[in-house]
């Protein structure tokens, strides 16, 4: 295959990833399965840094920002996680419904 | 420079978490004190433009720096406001524990806002940007109540969707630019090479990152998150998340990126909208609000809606005027979270239901809250006065004298909502079970008196001011 549709091919899977993440956020009341939506989008956004990258040819000025990246989610990742089990200690629960209580 | 304000900080908190323990507490708020007190005193002193010539670290890592006085605006707000969250921490945190666990987070909070003012190329700025961000959402959560667990979870998502609207962002200036250092997507975006398919897509790759930011910053409409997550979070938090954390994540970014990267004259009508439309809504969601922290929050979205609105104007009055905004925000929006810590130790509660006449018994604080509330207010001679005048200057300069009729007359709402908390907390009849209510200690003092004199002496010396500081700032935008 020539380059450019590679690029096309990542880049809509990129795409795909992305729809799933927002639907899977849409319809969950579950906080796990939010931060599983959200992680979906990440690796959206990962795939489609690196068909930048493939596409500009620069894939070793790409490729350190990807790890960096990577590793930046899972430390997002880890507090949220460390958030959602602190509310179900406190909630016995993780459905959203809980989780809506501030309004005003 | 990058020794001082980001390695030196770092450093600090790992060595406090490898010393016994007991040691350690004490010795957390005062390394705190230090770092912030000697890293103002340096922005003030520093010969302009600051340089990172002889940096020790700089040598190794080679970071580009470009500082300007706008830099140096960040660097002070930053130092004043971690500052005055370290003695309202001290104060209001009674378990020692937590009160170490807070010092640590705030020490890599403020590396993280240094981080971010900076940056000088997009994916740094996006590093920055997410340790400010996991550092407030722990300290959000600290107290692990009900309240505090959802407020930080609300934030977590929506800064989640602001990230991967500023990636996806930058993978699409990196298909068109190859390079994300700003000097380079500038040079890349202004030189008139692209074309039409691409500019489009530039376009929206900008659209993106400017939503992300917006989100960060809190700004109508995507100021969900904010309310909740100001008020929920312990009063120290929110005297760090209201003076700061908004401004350096999203505002100050924002202003940078706008006026410095990406160069689009389209994006200034934008920011005129969502800026009144801000103004508006936290006006009118403040005056129905019965806590006192949410008041101050949606106030906030209100207050950085002025500041948004003058960076639209696109005129360098307004410019000028939208980063004084930025300081002064910092300055009487800490002071009154402060003022409010002190209500909240000292009574018992933030319901404003609950509260009346403490003014006989915090004279103090009771003072320095109307010093807020007036600067806040825009009422001459305090500093927020200045900042308002030279955004609706701005404003009608630029042509757009809708939208500063509309700062004007909802800088009056402004006022009628600050007077009513005055009216409901502090004067009037001594609220019944207050009666014991006395003078906040010394810990909660220092921030609020040289916050009070800060206001006092920007407002005064404002003439003096504008020429040798701010008329040159035009010069680095």
């Amino acid at each position: 295959m020539e380059s450019t549709s590679i690029f096309w091919f990542v880049a809509s899977f990129a795409i795909l990833l992305f729809v799933t993440g927002i639907y899977s956020l849409l319809v969950t009341r579950n906080l796990l399965r939010i931060l599983i939506g959200v992680e979906i989008l990440a690796k959206g956004v990962t795939l489609l840094l690196v068909s930048a990258g493939y596409l500009t040819g620069r894939v070793n000025a790409i490729q350190p920002v990807i790890i960096t990246m990577i590793v930046v989610e899972a430390v997002i990742i880890a507090v949220a996680a460390g958030i959602v089990i602190a509310a179900y200690r406190q909630n016995g629960t993780v459905n959203t419904n809980e989780m809506c209580n501030l309004k005003g | 420079m990058i020794t001082f304000f980001i390695a030196l900080p770092l450093l600090v908190v790992l060595i406090l978490n490898l010393l016994p323990r007991k040691q350690a507490d004490a010795l957390s708020f005062w390394c705190g004190m230090a770092l912030t007190v000697v890293s103002g005193i340096y922005v003030l002193m520093a010969p302009r433009p600051m340089t990172s010539d002889f940096d020790p670290v700089n040598l190794v890592l080679n970071w580009k720096i470009v500082t300007s006085d706008l830099t140096a605006v960040m660097l002070i707000s930053i130092a004043l406001v971690v500052f005055s969250a370290f003695w309202v921490g001290r104060y209001l945190l009674e378990d020692e524990n937590r009160q170490f666990i807070f010092n640590n987070l705030l020490l890599l909070c403020m590396v993280g806002m240094n981080g971010v003012v900076f940056s000088q190329d997009l994916f740094t700025l996006y590093v920055f940007l997410e340790i400010v961000g996991a550092s407030s959402f722990i300290l959000i959560a600290l107290e692990r109540t009900k309240a505090g667990l959802e407020g930080a979870f609300k934030y977590i998502l929506l800064s989640f969707v602001a990230t991967v609207l500023i990636l996806s962002s930058v993978a699409m200036l990196f298909m068109v630019c190859g390079s994300l250092d700003y000097e380079a997507v500038r040079i890349c975006l202004t030189s008139g090479t692209l074309d039409e398919n691409t500019s489009r897509f530039v376009l929206f790759a900008v659209g993106l990152f400017a939503a992300g930011l917006l989100i960060k910053g809190g700004m109508v409409p995507f100021h969900g998150w904010l309310p909740d997550a100001y008020s929920s979070a312990p009063t120290p938090v929110s005297v760090l998340l209201g003076g700061i954390v908004t401004k350096a994540a999203g505002i100050f970014t924002l202003i940078q990126l706008v006026r410095n990267v990406f160069v689009f004259e389209g994006v200034s009508p934008v920011l005129l909208v969502i800026g009144t439309v801000s103004i508006a809504v936290g006006a009118f969601a403040a005056m129905g609000q019965s806590n006192f922290k949410r008041l101050l929050a949606y106030s906030s979205i209100s207050q950085i809606g002025y500041i948004i609105v003058g960076l639209g104007s696109g005129h360098i009055i307004g410019i000028v005027g939208a980063i004084l905004h930025l300081f002064n925000h910092s300055v009487f929006k800490t002071l009154l979270f402060v003022n409010a810590a002190a209500v909240e130790k000292q009574s018992g509660t933030v319901e404003m239901d609950k509260l009346g006449g403490l003014s006989n018994k915090m004279p103090v604080t009771g003072f320095a809250s109307v010093l807020g509330f007036l600067s806040a207010a825009g009422i001459p001679p305090l500093s927020g006065f200045w900042s308002k005048v030279l955004i609706v200057v701005g404003l009608w300069k630029a042509g757009a004298p809708m939208a500063a009729i509309i700062a004007i007359l909802l800088s009056l709402i402004t006022l009628a909502y600050f007077l009513s908390v005055q009216r409901k907390v502090f004067f009037g009849k001594l609220a019944s079970g207050l009666e014991g209510v006395k003078e906040a200690d010394f810990r909660v003092l220092v921030p609020t008196i040289l916050l009070v004199l800060i206001t006092l002496v920007i407002g005064l010396t404002f003439p003096w001011l504008f020429d040798t500081f701010l008329v040159p700032l035009e010069s680095f935008l």
